[in-house]
């Protein structure tokens, strides 16, 4: 690990008023809450999405599903005021599926109802449920009545899951299905230790390949991974599978998770307990040097796993005084927020705006804010090493042991930039000030 | 009425384009009535790819929700203007509130409600759901005009100086506008021409008034901006490309800003020994040969569709084999007609956005260069070294494409890489029977049917690449011949070669 620069004294970082959100909610922070359906499903090998909305919308959630979803062509029905107000939707959607349809090797058509479309009105029962035999599904998503990313997500996947899911064989005895975006390595991380317990990873939703939806039936039992797949895990749960949440994170967190996946799958409690405690004891030989010992840390994105990281880096040692997330607060959420609060953490926001997350720059000082584009920005402009939640942190593993030890040294280098951070600004802002 | 499709949206509605229009202004702020997904797609998420621009600063949404869409959105407008007056956000500031797809949807006209709540500000309903991003920015170029500009301007008056230029049309998501901008303003200066305002990308609702005091104005491009040009009633013209289009740009606007013709001929002479020297020398050397071999797609907004079609087409020579520009013509191709073209045929150079890169990809069309030259697509275009317009924009376009050929070159090169012997006594132990017979020196007799159906195969691939695809499909023939023990070539060998991909 590389030198490392003193950071802000804790004491002199502890205020002494009670923390005030932002007083306004002006500007939310969540990527078009539709986007996070076109994520998950666009990326099912075969999928055909058909998209029934305006040309707007459209463009904003093509622009982003090319460059961040899958590199996948998307077809549209053209929906102006006379389509729209002329009761031509449902005969719009129909065309789109029809075009859909007539590419080759098509595993599934989700038809993705946006805004104007759910304004306007669309039939479930007037659409077709397959065309040539490809099963054609009806996932609705006006944002203005999702509000977040990551539920948008499980209302995606729960409609698929819904259309595919293996219904008829049995459970399969110590079988795991995974449910969360998780970085790839994850699930073979969490594999590796389940099999020394007897058990092992059947699937991780949501997957790449409808097959992955139908044999997430056959589980002994679901984990939650992220605290939103509230429908999915509903799903799962009439088919009979029980359910696990939380996620193995840190140290107490992935020994607390492996026992209730033991108990969940009915495995032996004595070799449950000792991988359990093997784990908690390779976690606590990293912890022991507390590398994030003495930083105040700032965890904001709208990815819905906020809670998970702002876990792991009080683990490491580190100050995190306040989180904030774009998705609602659920029975999912409830375990780790009480972690969270008896840690250390004073606020934890859900359905933030950047008011909030910049309320929270004002009360506190942060060595690193982890936050969105628009709070990474407004950090670095006060010379904060700061970065993209997203992108940054959902490209490394983060569960088990293993995770936990790849995130906290990168967390720990990224505090090291500060310099980096205030020369940038100090350049900057002495050329923008006048 | 039947329905239109649409494959892979390339043009956005007017609520985008003129939200990219005000949105330069820095003395404005917008609140536009949306769901919260509309402010994120345009105001953090894609504007940030066109653009580079971490959010747009002056952009609040009313983030419609469910009991807004039933009993109307003026409850969320009021709230969300009350709040931003409490931050202190339009201090200073003209307040714009503007209409989208999902308030035009539910008939939210706020015109009355905004004039109550601000005598100053204003409502723009973006027509968002039957107007596209050009229209959508010419009506706002219009507006801004005659609700921030024309009011105050005596019509009566005189430009403030004859040589006083205006560039209109850079604007928020306006493709390499930066690059663009700087050449065509280098232009301007070089010969005596003084640039007056930069609208709206440099301008503001203050400065509004002073487009007036423009004796020329210069339109950057075909697609929007000729419209409020009109309403400014001086004469002007569109920004150039290419090299002859770009001198008889100079010559008329030398003519229209009363220059003394002996400083354009010196600046056109001087340019000719400076910027467009590597023209001359790349056209006189060995790389100019190739335009002529090679083809090209456009697709593109229309100024950069007729501007490459005249410097490429026109002046070096290259086939340029279909266009489609934004706005679209009906007589030329949409995305799906584009998509079947590249699949069953590829140019050599595409260039478009990101809907034609894709297209190529499930093509495997791996021997033609894609060049972005549009949006949508994530490209960072904010140096000024990248300019399509212009003799910089000439010069930087010759010297890409020879590039590309240099790449396209290195990559189809042979490599005829030293293999290891195989060992002594055939193949190891329990290797699969019948390996294919090693390259023979004796030459192999073709079929008819067999070197026709080659070439066929041939004429779909580009021409700097068809030396080595012949290569390669001849040897993948020959080998299965040879490994079936035929004593020719015939036409079921080199389908079976085609289909395997042997073709580059």
């Amino acid at each position: 690990m590389a030198e490392i620069i003193p950071l802000t004294p804790g004491d002199a970082s502890a205020p002494q008023e009670p923390f005030k959100p932002g007083a306004c909610k002006l500007h939310p922070q969540t990527m078009c809450p539709a986007f996070g359906a076109l994520r998950v499903l666009a990326r099912i090998e075969g999928a055909q999405p058909a998209m029934v909305t305006d040309t707007g919308c459209l463009y904003g959630l093509t622009f982003v599903t090319h460059f961040y979803a899958a590199r996948k062509s998307i077809v549209a029905p053209a929906l102006g005021t006379a389509e729209l107000s002329g009761g031509k939707v449902q005969e719009a959607a129909n065309a789109a599926i029809a075009e859909a349809a007539r590419e080759q090797h098509v595993s599934v058509i989700p038809v993705i109802s946006l805004c104007v479309a759910e304004t306007a009105g669309l039939a479930e029962e007037l659409l077709p449920t397959e065309v040539d035999g490809k099963p054609v599904v009806l996932v609705r998503v006006p944002a203005y009545a999702i509000h977040s990313h990551p539920e948008a997500k499980d209302i995606a996947l729960a409609a698929v899951l819904r259309r595919f899911v293996d219904r008829q064989s049995d459970h399969e005895p110590g079988a795991l299905v995974l449910v969360g975006e998780v970085f790839p390595a994850d699930p073979l991380l969490i594999d590796g230790v389940l099999r020394k317990m007897g058990a092992r990873v059947l699937t991780t939703l949501p997957g790449r390949h409808v097959d992955e939806l139908r044999l997430a039936g056959r589980g002994g039992a679901v984990a939650a991974l992220h605290p939103f797949y509230r429908e999915t895990v509903n799903v799962l749960r009439e088919r009979g599978v029980g359910v696990v949440t939380g996620a193995p994170i840190g140290a107490a967190g992935s020994a607390a998770w492996l026992r209730a996946v033991g108990a969940a799958l009915d495995l032996d409690e004595d070799v449950v307990e000792r991988v359990a405690a093997e784990e908690e004891e390779t976690a606590r030989g990293f912890l022991a040097a507390q590398p994030l010992k003495g930083a105040t840390i700032l965890v904001s994105g709208y990815e819905g796993n906020e809670m998970l990281y702002a876990r792991l880096l009080i683990e490491g040692g580190a100050h995190v005084p306040y989180v904030s997330t774009s998705i609602g607060q659920s029975a999912l959420t409830a375990a780790d927020e009480a972690w969270l609060k008896a840690h250390g953490a004073e606020a934890v926001i859900y359905r933030k705006a950047i008011e909030d997350d910049q309320a929270a720059m004002r009360h506190w000082s942060f060595d690193l804010v982890i936050g969105t584009t628009t709070l990474a920005a407004y950090a670095k402009e006060r010379g904060i090493p700061s970065v993209y939640y997203t992108n940054i942190l959902s490209v490394r593993p983060l569960f088990l042991a293993g995770g936990m030890i790849a995130s906290l040294s990168f967390v720990r280098e990224l505090m090291n930039r500060r310099p980096l951070y205030e020369r940038m600004v100090e350049f900057f802002s002495a050329d923008t000030a006048q | 009425m039947s329905i239109q499709l649409i494959r892979d949206i390339s043009d956005t509605s007017s609520f985008w384009g003129a939200a990219w229009v005000f949105g330069c202004f820095p003395d404005l702020h917008i609140v536009c009535d949306a769901p919260i997904g509309c402010y994120n797609l345009l105001g953090v998420a894609v504007t940030d790819y066109t653009d580079a621009l971490p959010q747009m600063a002056n952009l609040t949404p009313t983030s419609i929700r469910e009991e807004d869409v039933i009993n109307g959105t003026a409850g969320a407008l009021v709230r969300t203007i009350d709040d931003l007056r409490s931050l202190g956000s339009l201090e200073g500031k003209r307040l714009l509130v503007m209409s989208t797809a999902e308030s035009e949807m539910i008939s939210a006209d706020h015109t009355r409600l905004v004039a109550r709540i601000d005598p100053q500000a204003r409502f723009f309903w973006s027509r968002s759901l039957e107007q596209d991003e050009w229209t959508g920015r010419d009506r706002a170029l219009l507006f801004a005009w005659e609700e921030y500009g024309r009011p105050s301007v005596d019509p009566a008056a005189a430009p403030g100086a004859p040589n006083l230029v205006n560039i209109i049309g850079p604007s928020l998501g306006c493709f390499n506008a930066p690059a663009d901008l700087y050449e065509v303003r280098r232009l301007i200066e070089g010969i005596g021409g003084t640039v007056n305002l930069v609208y709206p990308y440099e301008g503001s609702i203050a400065s509004t008034p002073r487009l007036a005091e423009a004796a020329v104005n210069v339109v950057l491009y075909r697609e929007f901006g000729a419209p409020l040009a009109e309403a400014l009633g001086r004469p002007y013209l569109f920004a150039p490309f290419g090299v002859f289009g770009t001198t008889a740009f100079l010559r008329d606007l030398g003519r229209l800003i009363g220059a003394d013709p002996a400083q354009v001929e010196a600046f056109i002479a001087r340019e000719k020994r400076t910027t467009l020297q590597p023209v001359w020398d790349l056209w006189r050397g060995p790389q100019s040969d190739w335009f002529a071999t090679v083809d090209c797609a456009i697709v593109a907004g229309r100024s950069y569709v007729e501007g490459l079609t005249a410097l490429l087409g026109d002046e070096l020579g290259m086939k340029i084999a279909w266009t489609s520009g934004r706005p679209r013509r009906p007589d030329e191709p949409d995305n799906i007609e584009i998509r079947r073209r590249i699949h069953a045929r590829a140019p050599a150079f595409v260039f478009g956005s990101i809907n034609e890169k894709i297209y190529l990809a499930e093509a495997n069309a791996r021997a033609t260069h894609y060049v972005p030259a549009t949006f949508p697509g994530p490209v960072v275009r904010r140096t000024t070294g990248t300019p399509f317009m212009g003799y910089a924009g000439a010069a930087h376009i010759i010297q890409e494409l020879v590039n590309r050929f240099y790449e396209m070159v290195f990559n189809f090169l042979p490599v005829e890489q030293v293999k290891a012997p195989a060992a002594p006594g055939g193949p190891p132990h329990g290797a699969p029977a019948g390996p294919p017979a090693p390259p023979s020196a004796e030459t192999m007799p073709w079929t008819k049917e067999a070197t026709e159906r080659l070439n066929a195969a041939l004429e779909q691939v580009p021409y700097l690449a068809r030396i080595s695809a012949s290569r390669s499909l001849r040897l993948a023939a020959e080998q299965a011949a040879r490994a079936r023990g035929a004593p020719e070539v015939t036409v079921d060998l080199v389908e079976a070669a085609i289909a395997h991909g042997g073709q580059g």
